[in-house]
């Protein structure tokens, strides 16, 4: 994939929940190399087209394109395999489980022979390369055979936004990545993002916080109750003009993204 | 760290009581110390009660539990319960019972190598059947959506209903060989085979569950069933496997008691399932789900069963059993809650 090529889809993509349209026709292109920010009021349907990107939901009508080819996702794998990579709001990470175990989990390395077809895994490779993906991503890690809940909530949307990058080999979808985080840990984050453009992945941001969606974008979806009311390049917006798109005080002519 | 540093810098007042305050909260030092105190308390009571005897009858009951409570383990840190476990024993006893008078046509009274045929293939059908009922617990949680300690309460009484069906209430008399379950010396080995087969399930299940990915889905769905989907992971399939796990145990388990009575009794397991969540919850688990491990299960039940053979070798009435398990339990869940406030 070059930089500029069409990575990800959607092209009216709708979804009801019983008779609440949650998602209305929804369409837009990713590119290599691209953030779009994703924003919205509560309830304007950002998590649904999260959802249906990453293949936990399926949309009642329109469909999706990975690469120019058209892909119905039945499962989260699918869409995993796929090179598409999704940070789920507060919840993308086990507790319990070690920080290489979070990293991994769904992709364990297991050992030679025998006993890695019956499932058992190498835990010292898993905790060597966690540490090393982490790292590279340019996260400050925290030992890898520490469990999750013994790290801060900065620590642990590191950890998360890390696995993201270093699977992801298309399209990182980031929702909230920058919630309950100090000043220095957000910018952190966004560095990370930035990194990720630079490599030519194509990132959806998801944000309340409308100082980070401008910093990092280059093209903003602004999503009203369920419909995409405009997508234009972020250098068309303030932070007024934003706010007044996303309330809904400006009035806004539908835009075809491109 | 080189040994080198390690011995050149000693460590401090404060370090060293960190080192023992770790110690002190790591679950299954806590347990062995139990034990330990426990063991020491009734030999105090009673003298007798130090004796390959004693010990011999007190893995013999352990064993009548802990396959299940191994399985209630998985079961408890996915974030469900297994109430059926007691009446798959039952059932699972009482089918592999009449499967082997019936189908086999073997009596009580059967000797050689008749036995040894008619005892496995018997424990084929009772895992069997274990694993049926688990089967369908497994179903109903997944498919029809039932909260686990509803379905399996649900295949709990039905599995009794069956059990009582099948052997119109009365033990059923089959083959039987007493050398396997019981001590291989009474006066120096408690040993029997068959708490050795069950020493060895129990060590592959635990390796399974810490070491194998198996084990790793169980902890994630437990610890956060939207994270482990997110990651890919069928939580629905890997659920059915637990359950089916659960139920295969309690079958093997049927078996167990089988043995040790002779014959198929539907009333075999009853309160099985509460021994078992007892054990696990002593152990260390945590009922919200994420949290357990097979060792401590098994020192949960030794526990247990040492504190039920101690109570009545102490003279102290039976029902006194009931009343200090209960404490146990209580002590446990609250050292859970403090440790949590601790960190």
């Amino acid at each position: 994939m070059a930089i500029g090529d069409v990575l990800y889809e959607a092209k009216n993509i709708s979804k009801k929940y019983g008779s609440v349209v949650a998602l209305d026709g929804a369409s837009f292109k990713l590119h290599a190399g691209e953030v779009i920010g994703l924003v919205g009021d509560n309830g304007a349907g950002k998590s649904t087209l999260v959802k249906i990107l990453s293949g936990a939901y399926t949309p009642d009508s329109g469909s999706l394109f990975l690469d120019g080819e058209q892909r119905v996702w039945t499962s989260p794998r699918e869409v995993l395999d796929a090179g598409v990579e999704t940070l789920y709001q507060d919840s993308g990470l086990a507790p319990h489980l070690s920080v290489s175990q979070n990293v991994f989990l769904g992709r364990e390395k297991v050992v030679k022979g025998f006993f890695g077809k019956l499932g058992f895994v190498a835990k010292k490779q898993m905790e060597h390369e966690a540490h090393r993906d982490l790292e590279e991503v340019g996260i400050a890690v925290p030992a890898s055979d520490r469990s999750v809940s013994q790290l801060s909530g900065g620590q642990r949307q590191a950890v998360a936004i890390g696995r993201a990058v270093a699977w992801a080999r298309k399209v990182i979808i980031l929702d909230e990545p920058t919630n309950h985080l100090g000043a220095r840990q957000a910018s952190e984050v966004l560095q990370i993002v930035k990194n990720a453009k630079k490599k030519g992945l194509g990132v959806i941001f998801i944000s309340h916080t409308l100082p980070h969606v401008l910093e990092v974008t280059d093209r903003i979806i602004v999503l009203r109750l369920g419909k995409i009311v405009k997508i234009a390049p972020t250098s068309e917006f303030t932070g007024d003009t934003l706010v007044g798109t996303i309330t809904g005080t400006i009035q806004t002519l539908k835009l075809e993204g491109d | 760290m080189t040994n080198n540093t390690q011995t050149q810098s000693k460590p401090s007042a404060s370090q060293r009581w960190q080192k023992l305050a770790a110690i002190g909260s790591n679950q299954s030092t806590i347990l062995v110390a139990v034990l330990v105190i426990l063991v020491v308390v009734f030999t105090i009571l009673e003298p007798k009660f130090l004796s390959a005897q004693t010990a011999s009858n007190v893995l013999t009951d352990w064993g009548s539990v802990v396959l299940i409570a191994v399985g209630m383990t998985y079961v408890i840190i996915s974030g469900g319960i297994d109430l059926s476990v007691g009446a798959s024993i039952a059932l699972s006893g009482v089918v592999a019972a009449w499967f082997m008078v019936n189908v086999l046509g073997l009596s009580p009274k059967a000797t050689g190598g008749e036995v040894v045929y008619g005892l496995v293939l018997g424990t084929i059908v009772a895992i069997l059947t274990g694993l049926a009922v688990g089967l369908v617990n497994g179903f109903l949680i997944t498919k029809a959506k039932i909260p686990p300690f509803i379905a399996t309460l649900a295949t709990m009484g039905a599995g009794l209903g069956f059990a009582v069906i099948i052997s119109s209430g009365m033990p059923i008399g089959g083959p039987n060989d007493f050398t396997v379950i019981s001590a291989m010396n009474p006066s120096t080995n408690p040993l029997s085979w068959a708490v050795l087969a069950v020493i060895v399930v129990i060590v592959i299940a635990g390796l399974f569950l810490h070491k194998a990915k198996f084990g790793i889905y169980t902890y994630a769905i437990g610890s956060n069933t939207f994270a482990a989907r997110g990651a890919g992971i069928n939580v629905e399939r890997h659920l059915v496997a637990i359950y089916a796990l659960s139920g295969a145990l309690a079958g093997l388990t049927g078996m167990y008691v089988y043995m040790r009575l002779g014959a198929g009794s539907p009333s075999s397991g009853t309160g099985r399932e509460l021994d078992a969540i007892a054990a696990v919850v002593i152990g260390g688990a945590s009922l919200m789900g994420g949290i357990g491990r097979v060792w401590g299960t098994v020192l949960g039940t030794l526990i247990l069963f040492t504190v039920q053979s101690g109570l009545i070798m102490a003279g102290v009435a039976p029902d006194w059993k009931k009343v200090v398990v209960a404490i146990l339990i209580a002590v446990a869940v609250a050292a859970q809650t403090f440790n949590k406030k601790g960190r």
